[in-house]
């Protein structure tokens, strides 16, 4: 695959603070390479969203971030909160790597149902807190203040995420978008250095994607949490990321500001299912990619247009 | 009825739907025929029980069965509308339990009457010239039934014509009925003059109120439709306190007036009696006081002054009918400690201690001042409960929100049973509630822990309870190894030392299982319990002493300073140690549910993948479960040890296992409250039936219980409010109308 990899042009990059550094990684799963010797950075307090046609390796790249899969080569090292000593993650379990400072939302809402949107903040929050069993069985005044201050604490996070009137209901009975802002409540309770949104958006109304948007940034810009983010809604990626990566077929083809990757020629190649060269002459009459993304923004993604390209590409 | 009329030639007349039905209506009725009544024929004659069946006259009832199924499904549609009235439900199972009581339960414990069923009591009683006329028409061959039938008929017509008239002409006869039934059977008791525990009697009266109460219900209500559970909200929401105050009274007035209070030679002296037999005694002025005018008095006073505070919500006053209650439930215990003591004494009746020889009266009032006590503290406590309260009639009809002080006077009610009901019952009965119901009570609130809220399925959970056993049987030194002079443990000290084994137990054996889930978990912890079991009979260097286990384990005792507690061999002061040790257990675990990691088992029962992704460390909650569901397991064995004296490995089989699975499902996955009831209920069950039905049929009752259960409570006998949302909640819409969330809201900071 003739892939045109565009070097990071995001400014002063040298200085800034490396959150992920994933080096040379490759992930197979028996014959089926799912990540092809991807490298990426991610730096302190950026949003980073990852872009590709379905298939392209994009979840499985969250996968290996947060220790579920355990890529055969390359390195994984995170600095998950500010001032954190890089430590490779490869091998460790998920929990320890949540604990490090990485809190992740799930593509099909994976929330813990029978419970309602407060406890399952608390289930998240809790996780940084020390009382055991025994002290909870004995009732011990310690035990009941941080009880009390993951209360307060969860009740904080609904708030921001705007569900804190439905706090006592189950999570199971909430509205379906309501369900994808009480994942990221969820994996903010864990107080989080990174914050990994896997497609967020999907099957949200158009008011709720705005509300979204507006969400990431401020999870971002207030609390200083950098995001790492897979969305098909381009018109989304293009409003929020500081920065984006482009996978097609587990390689990374493309990484740049927003502006450039929407003229990149390999990007439009791969959604379109066409060859760079003729993506390349294209440009010129379609200069923008996201106005493709708007018509096709009814189907919530550009599953379609992958999934031909998969089809073409030799 | 979409049946077509119209046959088209050459189709046979068996593919009309109508006629397929009632067919099938009579094969069933058939079928029914052959199922009930006796069975085999004999060795000259293979085919008597079918000709029995078959060809007698009682096919004709079986016949009925059938038509009456057929026209029911054929005109269902207009039926079900009537389903939904208000007081059906009550007057089914109010019917139901009067067909009970004359069809299945005793009404006698005598010898004179054979069997001591109803139909063979009243057979001999309509014959006995020495009975009053009242009792004896009652007992009258059809009378019984004719009144049960009119009773039943009236209200089912009051149900579905609706009027108010013919409800309360229902209601006076049920009523009339029930009250009838209970005279009649309590003169036909002091006629046959034998000590008496027969339930019949007792069930038809109440199942006789519950048709009353139907018949109400239909005269009362506006509704179209039922709210069973919006009325018992309605009733506890009134006046917090109140109910409890009602049930007091009903329990003060039986325990003062009527019931017994002492029983020298199957005499029973009733409060009256009682004082005046110890007016000459030795007996302490106090206690003599209580006897003669204390007792009545303080029991007007603590229940004028429960039920003022109760409907003048007034919290100081709650708190003093509060203090009143228990001052007077000391009072009462002392007496009732007196005059045993004073009756031991002089070993009147073969006393040989306090405590001895006692009716029921005294222990009604013990109960009635303890719930006079309760609504006291309910009325106290009841404006500063926290959470979602409903406050509106709407809200409180539709079950939003808590009722103040609902489930605490619940608590009450269990507790005033569970303290003072043991000392009423048998022997027989004391002994069950200890050895069946009272144990597997234990095991269950362990086992739940494990399959109900961390959600992993353990089929070898009595293995950790033969280790608790066996732990106590070395260290009290009643195996072929002795453990050293300095480390001879007295039985209760034991309780320590296997919660800790129990726990390394339980984390060995959820450390190599734990990536196991579902079916696959149950087979290894299955093998688990057998692997001990096996061990056990096996008897490894002489350790567990093979088949014949161990014997003479002590009973427990205390010694603390100048408390001396030593337990016999009688079942009830094992019941109260046993109170002691689940009422602590209860209080840890509901604690434990609400906290952090009653939210992790929730959550890795849920989705384990999201809840490590979320930070649990799944690895150590599920260890947790393991070992804290061993360690009650743990308890329960050393106090089985203790309690029976000796084991082996027959009362660890892995069919006990699959019993305390089988109660935990059946009170509800995930509730404590629902586990124990399981385990109550399902324990007392076999016992109970034992006297009403042949042993052979004993087990076909409790699969017909168990089934029904799967059909109309498949969540369980008190489902977990998680649970619950798990099986149903989720395609339910929620119970708030779903508000648009402002633009603005949370998202707010847009500065």
């Amino acid at each position: 695959m003739s892939a045109v990899i565009a070097e990071p042009t995001a400014p002063d990059t040298a200085q800034r603070d490396v959150v992920f550094d994933v080096r040379n990684i490759t992930l197979r799963f028996g014959g089926v390479t799912s990540i092809n010797d991807v490298s990426l950075q991610m730096y302190r307090d950026e949003i980073l969203a990852v872009i590709g046609p379905n298939g392209a390796g994009k979840t499985s790249l969250f996968n290996s971030l947060t220790g579920v899969y355990t890529p055969q080569e390359g390195t994984i090292t995170l600095a998950g909160r500010p001032g954190d000593a890089p430590r490779s993650v490869i091998g460790e379990k998920t929990h320890v790597i949540n604990h490090m400072g990485v809190a992740r939302t799930f593509q099909n809402i994976r929330l813990f149902p029978a419970l309602t949107a407060l406890e399952n903040v608390k289930v998240g929050v809790e996780t940084r807190m020390k009382a055991g069993p025994l002290s909870a069985m004995l009732g011990l005044p310690y035990q009941r203040r941080e009880e009390r201050e993951s209360t307060e604490r969860a009740y904080e996070l609904l708030t921001l995420v705007g569900l804190r009137s439905r706090a006592n209901e189950l999570a199971g009975s909430l509205a379906y978008g309501e369900q994808r802002r009480l994942e990221i409540a969820r994996a903010l309770g864990t107080n989080p250095g990174v914050i990994l949104l896997d497609e967020p958006a999907a099957g949200t109304n158009p008011a709720e994607k705005r509300d979204l948007a507006d969400l990431i940034r401020l999870v971002n810009r207030e609390h200083n949490i950098s995001v790492l983010l897979i969305e098909h809604d381009m018109k989304l990626v293009m409003s929020v990321a500081d920065r984006l990566v482009v996978l097609n077929f587990g390689s990374k083809i493309a990484e740049g500001l927003p502006e450039e990757i929407q003229k990149n020629p390999a990007v439009i190649a791969a959604y379109l299912g066409t060859s760079a060269e003729e993506a390349a002459g294209e440009v010129e009459t379609q200069p923008e990619l996201h106005t493709i993304a708007d018509d096709t923004a009814n189907m919530t993604s550009l599953d379609d247009a992958g999934a031909t390209t998969q089809e073409e590409t030799p | 009825m979409s049946a077509s009329v119209q046959r088209r030639p050459g189709e046979s007349i068996l593919s009309n739907p109508l006629v397929g039905r009632a067919l099938g209506c009579l094969a069933l009725s058939f079928v029914l025929a052959l199922m009930i009544g006796k069975q085999e024929g004999t060795q000259q004659d293979f085919g008597l029980a079918f000709r029995q069946a078959v060809l007698g006259p009682r096919i004709l009832w079986f016949l009925l069965i059938g038509v009456l199924v057929f026209v029911l499904l054929t005109f269902w549609p207009r039926v079900q509308p009537y389903l939904n009235r208000p007081g059906i439900r009550p007057l089914a199972v109010g019917g139901l339990t009067v067909v009970v009581a004359y069809a299945l339960l005793k009404w006698t414990d005598s010898t004179a009457v054979s069997d001591g069923k109803f139909g063979t009591l009243s057979d001999a009683a309509s014959q006995t010239g020495t009975l009053a006329p009242l009792a004896r028409t009652f007992f009258t061959a059809p009378l019984p039934w004719v009144l049960f039938l009119v009773a039943f008929a009236v209200g089912a017509a009051a149900v579905v014509i609706r009027r108010a008239v013919l409800s309360w002409v229902g209601a006076a006869i049920a009523v009339l009925a029930g009250v009838w039934a209970w005279y009649s059977h309590s003169l036909v008791q002091s006629l046959l003059g034998s000590p008496d525990h027969s339930t019949g009697a007792l069930v038809a009266l109440l199942g006789f109120l519950t048709i009353a109460a139907a018949c109400a219900a239909t005269a009362l209500s506006a509704e179209e439709s039922a709210n069973t559970r919006g009325f018992i909200n309605g009733v506890f929401a009134w006046r917090p306190g109140m109910p409890l105050v009602g049930v007091a009274l009903l329990l003060g007035l039986a325990g003062f007036a009527i019931a017994t209070w002492f029983s020298p030679g199957n005499r029973n002296a009733t409060l009256v009696d009682t004082a005046s037999m110890f007016s000459t005694t030795g007996l302490s002025p106090l206690s003599k006081a209580y006897l003669g005018w204390l007792g009545y008095v303080l029991f007007a006073l603590s229940l004028a002054l429960a039920a003022y505070a109760a409907y003048r919500r007034d919290a100081r006053l709650g708190w003093g009918a509060a203090g009143l209650g228990l001052v007077s439930l000391v009072l009462n215990l002392v007496a009732l400690h007196d005059i045993s003591a004073v009756g031991a004494s002089t070993a009147y009746d073969g006393a040989t201690g306090a405590w001895q020889n006692l009716g029921t009266g005294g222990w009604l009032a013990c109960a009635t001042f303890l719930l006079l006590a309760g609504a006291g503290y309910i009325v106290a406590t009841a404006g500063s409960e926290r959470g979602t309260i409903a406050r509106t009639k709407a809200d409180i009809a539709a079950g939003i929100g808590k009722i103040p002080g609902k489930s605490k006077a619940l608590i009450l009610f269990v507790l005033a049973g569970a303290l003072f009901y043991p000392p009423m019952a048998t022997p027989f009965w004391q002994k069950v509630l200890v050895s069946e119901i009272g144990i597997y009570v234990l095991l269950a609130i362990g086992l739940n822990v494990v399959v109900g809220w961390a959600g992993l399925l353990d089929l070898g959970f009595i293995a950790f309870y033969a280790i608790g056993s066996y732990t106590t049987a070395y260290f009290v030194g009643a195996l072929p190894i002795q453990p050293p002079e300095w480390m001879r443990l007295s039985p209760l000290l034991c309780i320590p030392i296997a919660i800790i084994i129990c726990l390394i137990a339980g984390v060995s054996l959820g450390a190599p299982t734990l990536r196991l889930r579902g079916d696959y978990l149950a087979i290894v912890t299955l093998g688990f319990g057998e692997i001990i079991r096996i061990v056990a009979v096996n008897n490894p260097g002489n350790f567990t002493n093979g088949p014949r286990g161990a014997f003479g384990i002590p009973q427990p005792e205390i010694h603390l300073g100048p408390i001396h507690i030593d337990w016999g061999q009688a079942s009830l002061q094992y019941w109260y140690l046993l109170l002691v040790i689940v009422g602590l257990v209860i209080l840890a675990f509901n604690r434990l549910e609400q906290s952090r990691l009653g939210r992790a088992w929730a959550a890795i029962r849920e989705d384990e993948v999201a809840a490590q992704a979320t930070g649990v460390n799944t690895t150590r909650v599920k260890l947790l479960a393991f070992a804290i569901g061993a360690s009650t397991s743990g308890v329960a064995g050393v106090f089985f040890a203790s309690q029976i004296g000796y084991i082996n490995p027959d009362n660890f089989v892995l069919n006990n296992s699959i019993l305390v699975v089988a109660y935990v499902v059946f009170g509800g996955m995930g509730s404590l409250p629902g586990a124990m009831a399981g385990a109550a209920v399902l324990t007392w069950l076999p016992e109970f039936l034992k006297d009403q039905v042949p042993a052979e049929d004993r087990q076909m009752w409790i699969g017909a219980v168990i089934l029904l259960m799967m059909i109309f409570r498949p969540a369980g006998l008190i489902p977990a409010k998680r649970r619950a949302a798990e099986l149903h909640g989720l395609d339910e819409p929620s119970s708030a109308e779903t508000t648009a969330v402002a633009a603005n809201e949370g998202m707010g900071a847009t500065k």
